[in-house]
């Protein structure tokens, strides 16, 4: 081993070693608000106001969710196909069963959440006890979910109180960044207990963790779990925003909570990235749709530039972030 | 008996496949009888044949430890490409069908550039170039509002969809071809062997002077010219494109390998095994579609099926 290795480093140098999928997404997400201000101002000849701003805060609510549940069983090294079944069913449920009463709306969240735990479970034992591959096991369970979306809201309707709305989603103010704070937060206690760190564990090395005597079981159920929870929250604030259900809007969030945890820094192969990075990640993806819409680019053309704008994003982070390692 | 039981795992896991379609298919006869009558039982394998292609391709990443998400707009490209170039000409049809696989292969080989020398996860790569293929197939085509857009395909190609050479429908000639071309390049050549030892080990396979990123190329853009094989078939079957067509068949080509006992994890399978889950996976929907029931219900047992197959036999060992 050289000497170099062996210096102690200062203490910045090791924090940014340590966090630099998080500050690459801190970057891009700043970069992607400058580009939306600048776009923002030279279309409309002024500054993103409160309405511009709830708006995408709103919009990006149910994505970032998704996306943080997402999280967690990336973390492990596995992938989740289903959590879009997760959100239609979540949604489906809520507008068939929503009352414009506070009980009403306190009981069928609470129900719906418990609904999205019940499909993590599913999941988490499939991968865990079934011994089978996240990806397979979600594509499997993701028709289901779907099917089941469909049978409980066959065509769009239903509807949600305004009062719901409010609470979740104020269009008037945005008010839901109070919950992304509260994720925050919550992700921060979590990483903290021993199911947290023992996560980052098996998604580094599944093998050595179970020689520590990790109960990996127990850890993948838990991820999985609070995957669909937060897939159901998602639905929630998804039918919030529409004010109605349809039992297939949420199809779509599969791959976009992939591709948001991605940008948010989080690694395919696990064990790597944090909520905080997917929260920033889910804020780039809806800011990158934003920005195409303001600059007008034919809507037609949208997703040629949201997959180049991946691909330049993650191959620019990979170039930076290992330039950087490397000189360290 | 002791044969069968010396057959390696993977041979294994082929077999089941093999008997879960035939199982299938008896289930379909019993569930609805005629449903083994011999033109029942060939335009199944007909449409099995669709996803056996793209399975084709999916196989071959998924051996190298890759997937391929790329395939609902990749597919759906070519088939417009198809009918584009062709305007249903037969004259122009030869020109038509290169012109299109090379679209496919060209597609997929940018996919293995970026997994290879970019080092972009398999995942996000294919799946940007999904976005990437829809924008550009609804630009171009103005949101497929051209007036060359509803072109139907040249009677040959509908031909090589329709058709039978032999008294044998000539789509499963080609998928015959294909799982014998398929099975043989794994089995026997250098390059199968390179697949294997990749996806197993790819450093060792690095270390043992396999050209890696070359390999992973060449995969990739075999799975765009599959997917692009399978569009060009569709196309000849439904006589012209549309949009969104290629959606199905990126979870069943997925599904289809799985079920054929190929390890999602790379470096263990066979493709017979996948062109019998592409089987398996038609039989049931077929069985299902007889069945006359809701859509929710064909969702939710479509997803039992495939999770009962897989615990039945695609688990992984005791870690």
């Amino acid at each position: 081993m050289s000497e170099a290795v062996l210096t102690r480093r200062s203490r910045a140098s090791h924090v940014v070693g340590q966090n630099i999928g998080l500050i690459l997404a801190g970057s891009i997400l700043l970069l992607a608000i400058l580009v939306y201000i600048g776009v923002y101002l030279i279309q409309l000849h002024r500054l993103p106001g409160n309405f511009a701003v709830t708006s995408t805060v709103n919009s990006a609510m149910p994505l970032i969710f998704a996306t943080v549940g997402q999280s967690f069983v990336v973390l492990t090294k596995g992938i989740d196909l289903s959590v879009g079944g997760v959100v239609d069913l979540s949604n489906a449920m809520a507008a068939v069963t929503m009352r414009n009463s506070p009980g009403s709306m306190a009981l069928w969240s609470v129900a719906i959440l418990l609904v999205g735990a019940a499909c993590g479970l599913l999941n988490g034992l499939l991968v865990g006890l079934g011994r089978l591959q996240p990806i397979v096991v979600t594509l499997g369970t993701l028709s289901i979910f779907q099917g089941l979306a469909i049978r409980v809201l066959p065509q769009p309707g239903g509807a949600i109180p305004p009062g719901y709305t409010n609470l979740l989603v104020n269009p008037n103010h945005p008010y839901a960044l109070i919950y992304v704070a509260l994720l925050a937060l919550a992700w921060m206690g979590f990483r903290r207990t021993r199911p947290g760190v023992d996560l980052y564990a098996i998604g580094n090395d599944e093998a050595a963790s179970r020689s520590l005597r990790i109960n990996v079981l127990r850890t993948k159920i838990i991820a999985y779990v609070l995957d669909g929870v937060l897939g159901a929250a998602a639905g929630l604030l998804l039918a919030a925003n529409a004010t109605a259900g349809d039992a297939t809007t949420g199809n779509g969030y599969t791959l976009t909570s992939i591709v948001a945890a991605v940008l948010g820094g989080i690694s395919l192969f696990g064990g790597r990235g944090s909520a905080v990075g997917a929260i920033c990640g889910a804020f780039i993806t809806t800011l990158i749709v934003n920005i195409l819409f303001f600059s007008h680019v034919d809507p037609l053309f949208q997703s040629f530039y949201e997959g180049l704008f991946l691909l330049i994003a993650v191959v620019a982070g990979g170039v930076i972030g290992g330039t950087i390692r490397r000189r360290r | 008996m002791k044969r069968w039981l010396a057959l390696s795992q993977d041979w294994r896991r082929v077999g089941y496949a093999v008997i879960a379609a035939i199982l299938l298919f008896v289930l379909g006869q019993a569930v609805h009888p005629g449903f083994l009558r011999l033109n029942s039982v060939a335009t199944v394998l007909v449409i099995s044949s669709f996803v056996g292609l793209v399975a084709a391709g999916q196989c071959f990443v998924i051996l190298i430890g890759g997937i391929d998400l790329s395939v609902p707009w990749v597919l759906n490209a070519a088939a417009i490409m198809l009918t584009v170039t062709s305007l249903g000409q037969e004259g122009r049809a030869p020109w038509a069908i290169l012109v299109t696989l090379g679209l496919g292969v060209l597609i997929g080989a940018v996919n293995g550039f970026g997994v290879a020398f970019l080092g972009v996860p398999a995942v996000v790569m294919t799946l940007a170039m999904d976005g990437i293929m829809e924008g550009l197939t609804l630009g171009l085509t103005g949101g497929f509002t051209c007036g060359a857009c509803s072109s139907y395909a040249p009677p040959v190609v509908q031909a090589m969809a329709h058709g039978a050479s032999l008294g044998f429908p000539n789509a499963l000639w080609l998928w015959l071809a294909v799982i014998l071309l398929v099975s043989g390049a794994l089995t026997l050549t250098r390059f199968g062997r390179a697949t294997y030892a990749i996806g197993n080990n790819p450093l060792a396979a690095f270390l043992a002077g396999v050209s890696v990123p070359g390999i992973t190329i060449l995969l990739y853009a075999a799975s765009g010219f599959f997917s692009a094989l399978a569009g060009i078939m569709l196309v000849g079957f439904g006589g012209q494109a549309s949009l969104g067509m290629g959606e199905p068949y990126l979870f069943q080509s997925i599904a289809a390998v799985v079920i054929g006992g190929v390890s999602i994890l790379g470096g263990r399978g066979y493709y017979l095994g996948a062109a019998a889950g592409a089987v398996s996976l038609t039989v049931l929907v077929s069985v299902l579609l007889a069945l006359d029931m809701p859509d929710y219900f064909r969702s939710i047992l479509y997803g039992v099926v495939i999770l009962a197959l897989l615990l039945l036999y695609g688990r992984e060992e005791t870690g």
